[in-house]
């Protein structure tokens, strides 16, 4: 016994001997914990996880991008001027002669031409971004053409609205890639086909013009980027940027307060209360696209009746759970496109719990109570939670939700099947630009009536009618304001007569240690901008 | 049957039977692991591509996994592979199953022996005390002990030891492996960062590596010792009931010797089985833990590949398990041989 006692004592001596020695990150690298588990590629032609954008946005750069504060300020980057053929179908960018990538090379239109048609050429799981445009491996050569060193040329199937376009490009799917050094890389694939270089970009190897390059990723645990040397742009404050794997939010919160990482990217709303107090630390607020809604399928005969849709969106306590469950991490939003894209921020909330008006409203419909509905809800938080809430609701109107809670798969599967009554769950914008959310919650395809196609109104079986008409009008506009005023129409006629129940958005939350300065919050999730940071 | 045989040919008979034994119990787990895997309501290809791809994308994919298959030749095909040490590409890492499995579970092994070894070295002790001070305080105090360990979550025990030793007395360093600072220092050579940081010299990874991995280790090893130190109580117990006890001390011998040399000695047999599967149990990794302490884990990466759903990973990862529990019972029956010569001669007959 004695023996064991001595040896645990040496241990715990030695342990505390080297523990002291470093708390603090190292002044030159910002640490950033967040959940990377899920990453698959860091080939900006195709990648479209969390971790993944975040990392790649520091490390290419599109033509153009925008002002999260203020959509509809689009900012040049790669590209410094743009113009737009009188039929609107032909867009022609000037390349920024200033711009260089890591390797020293200029970025030309040559480079800007590769990286658009990559995405289509590589089959990319998110090529649907630009094939919506009318591009496709055919005639991707005739639609991107560089027509010389500075000058590139977007041709496009329809009149859009030049934002729209320009959005679309802004996305990480437009980061552009230095051609020269990506065709050195291509390879092969089984079918013998060109494989543009994904092998060599997905994994191990970067080739961008952003602030930092890719040193390092450790699947699962961490990437590690560092300073461009060759930055045409004004130099970060920090020299690596190291992404940590912590699932664990707890594990974040004690890691920021102890200073062992420098921002908290995942903080849940329990952690990110407690910490609020902690003088050493600041919580920056941003904007989410994210948005948390149910959907009814209307085509169960109660919910088929307008004014049982209307007695449950008047049957929710949104300000309550966004107050109780949220606690500041959601706010109440009842329209179809988020604030912080060209067309939100209408603040069009006309529901709130009124029980009486609810029951009013179902003993009008003529529909027998108790309404059984079917509800299938994710089993991660917190959906569970928003769906319990709910369901307490309800109960008292006459509504009976039998609350299904699955895993991912299954939810997802029902989802597509509509083999459900209700729907909970969320939707995040794949690209910057409202027709993302206007086309999937207003669209109306008469041909796909089970809205197979990612037209989330035909497959809740609702044929939206004259919202599908100004939506697809507003994707058309030319005029920016004109275009505003259409989603402005648009939205309010959706949340007035849809079976969506738009309950809340996103209110980002990151926490970061006071001596971090500079960070850029993003719009969609995650594209943080770290590029003007500096540590203290 | 076999009595008359020479020795040589009989331990080759033995060898191969074993051999066979393990062959049936890993194709078993492989097809079932196989079949549930293709059972699931999971789309592969949808965990692949996303669920906006474009219909081309999602039939290119399809073709490459190879679905289109039956089933029975796809999991031939497996096997196939399986024998050639292919164990298959991992998507959502994009490196074979194989080199994916030989980074994370020297992670897992590593915490685990040390958490098993503290584990053992209290609770064989602890189990000791408490049988032979059976109801008396020492009794109590270690099942109280022992019951915390088992009963409370470990998650919990991990937040909360997090907090008081990392957060409030600094004496541990807090999550992930080694500090930032020391990240990719340490050539990788066998894949345990204590025995790389050794072999580079580089004594300050060593004792950062030692400060991050204690608690870990420690919360394992508590988790262990609450079972081992049951276990060795209850075995004990039954062997100082025994007849030969009584006769030792009649004998004069010592109370250590009794206890120990004799007890503890006859108590051991059915302990190293005990032991064997909890160690066993650590190896699967414990993914709260694992999660907790941002230890990159083989826990952690067949979690996570199952929610995405990563097939060539998951039936990776859980063969592998499979094997380790193989050789585990392997090496308890070596040891019980050893331990207890009576077994000896039955085992050759």
């Amino acid at each position: 016994m004695r023996l064991y006692r001595t040896l645990v004592a040496v241990a715990l001596g030695a342990v505390m001997t080297v523990s002291g020695a470093i708390a603090e990150t190292p002044k030159n690298t910002l640490v950033i914990a967040d959940a990377i588990d899920d990453i698959i590629t860091l080939d900006p032609a195709e990648v479209s996880e969390v971790g993944g954008v975040l990392a790649s946005q520091q490390i290419y750069q599109p033509l153009v991008t925008f002002d999260p504060a203020d959509p509809t300020n689009i900012i040049p980057v790669l590209a410094e001027s743009w113009t737009v053929s009188e039929d609107g179908k032909t867009f022609t960018f000037k390349m920024n002669p200033a711009a260089k990538f890591a390797s020293g090379n200029p970025v030309t239109a040559a480079d800007a031409e590769y990286s658009i048609r990559r995405v289509i050429l590589i089959d990319s799981r998110i090529s649907f971004i630009f094939a919506q445009f009318g591009l496709t491996k055919d005639n991707v050569a005739e639609k991107v053409k560089a027509l010389d060193a500075s000058t590139l040329q977007f041709e496009v199937d329809q009149k859009y609205a030049p934002s729209f376009v320009l959005y679309v490009l802004s996305s990480f799917t437009g980061g552009i890639v230095d051609s020269t050094i990506v065709k050195q890389h291509e390879g092969t694939l089984a079918d013998g086909s060109n494989d543009y270089g994904n092998a060599w970009l997905k994994s191990e190897n970067s080739a961008g013009s952003g602030p930092y390059v890719l040193t390092k990723w450790d699947p699962k645990v961490s990437i590690l980027l560092s300073r461009n040397e060759n930055y045409w742009g004004t130099a970060p404050g920090v020299d690596r940027l190291f992404l940590q794997h912590m699932p664990e939010s707890a594990t974040q919160r004690l890691a920021l307060e102890k200073g062992d990482i420098d921002i908290a990217n995942k903080l849940g709303p329990d952690d990110i209360g407690a910490i609020a107090g902690n003088a050493d630390i600041q919580i920056l607020e941003g904007v989410s696209s994210t948005m948390y809604y149910f959907g009814l399928n209307v085509r169960n005969e109660a919910l088929s009746n307008p004014k049982v849709v209307e007695a449950i969106k008047y049957g929710v306590d949104y300000q309550g759970i966004a107050d109780t469950i949220g606690k500041g991490t959601i706010k109440v939003h009842q329209t179809m496109i988020p604030d912080g894209f060209l067309g939100g921020g209408i603040d069009y909330n006309p529901y709130s719990l009124d029980i009486e008006k609810a029951k009013a409203l179902i003993a009008e419909s003529g529909v027998a109570t108790p309404i059984k509905l079917e509800t299938v809800v994710w089993n991660v938080p917190p959906y569970p939670d928003y769906a319990q809430a709910v369901q307490a609701t309800l109960s008292q109107i006459g509504v009976e939700l039998d609350l299904q809670v699955v895993d991912g798969g299954p939810w997802l599967d029902r989802y597509r099947s509509h083999d459900l009554d209700i729907w909970f769950g969320l939707w995040g914008p794949d690209y910057p630009d409202p027709h993302s959310n206007a086309k999937a919650f207003g669209n109306h395809d008469p041909s796909d009536p089970d809205g197979t196609k990612g037209n989330l109104a035909d497959r809740f079986g609702w044929n939206s009618g004259k919202v599908s008409d100004l939506v697809n009008q507003a994707v058309q506009e030319q005029d920016v304001d004109k275009r505003k005023a259409l989603y402005d129409e648009a939205q309010r006629l959706h949340t007035d007569t849809s079976p969506f129940v738009f309950m809340f958005q996103d209110s980002r939350k990151v926490a970061m240690r006071n001596s971090v300065k500079g960070v850029v919050l993003g719009i969609t999730f995650s594209d943080d901008r770290y590029g003007g940071v500096s540590k203290e | 049957m076999t009595d008359n045989l020479p020795r040589p040919l009989r331990l080759l008979l033995g060898f191969a039977s074993w051999l066979l034994t393990v062959a049936i119990t890993l194709v078993g787990l492989a097809s079932l692991t196989f079949f549930i895997g293709r059972v699931l309501p999971i789309d592969p290809v949808l965990a692949i591509v996303g669920e906006k791809a474009l219909p081309e994308v999602y039939d290119r994919v399809y073709l490459e996994l190879g679905l289109d298959k039956p089933i029975w030749q796809q999991f031939i095909e497996y096997l196939g592979k399986l024998l050639r040490g292919d164990f298959g590409i991992s998507y959502s890492t994009n490196r074979p199953v194989l080199t994916d499995l030989l980074s994370f579970f020297p992670a897992t092994l590593e915490l685990a022996t040390i958490g098993l070894v503290i584990g053992v070295a209290l609770g064989v002790p602890m189990g000791v005390a408490s049988a032979y001070w059976h109801e008396k305080w020492p009794d109590h105090l270690i099942r109280v002990i022992g019951l915390i360990g088992y009963s409370v979550p470990i998650f919990w025990l991990g937040l909360v030891g997090l907090f008081v030793f990392y957060y409030k007395l600094g004496w541990v360093s807090g999550p992930g492996q080694v500090d930032v600072f020391f990240t990719g220092i340490v050539p990788r050579i066998t894949g345990f960062i204590l025995v790389d940081a050794a072999i580079a010299g580089e004594w300050e990874v060593f004792w950062n590596a030692v400060s991050h991995m204690i608690l870990p280790a420690v919360l394992i090893g508590y988790f262990s010792l609450a079972y081992i130190s049951r276990m060795t109580r209850s075995v004990m117990l039954d062997q100082l009931s025994r007849e030969y006890v009584l006769t030792a001390r009649l004998k004069g011998a010592s109370e250590f010797t009794v206890v120990v040399r004799h007890a503890l000695g006859n108590a051991a047999i059915p302990l190293v089985t005990v032991i064997a599967l909890s160690y066993g149990g650590l190896l699967e990794g414990s993914v709260l833990v694992e999660t907790i302490f941002a230890w990159p884990g083989i826990g952690n990466y067949l979690y996570s590949s199952l929610f995405a759903a990563d097939m060539n990973a998951v039936l990776g990862g859980t063969l592998l398990v499979g094997i380790v529990f193989v050789l585990l019972n392997m090496l308890s029956d070596v040891l019980y041989a050893a331990l207890d010569p009576r077994s000896r001669s039955l085992a050759n007959k």
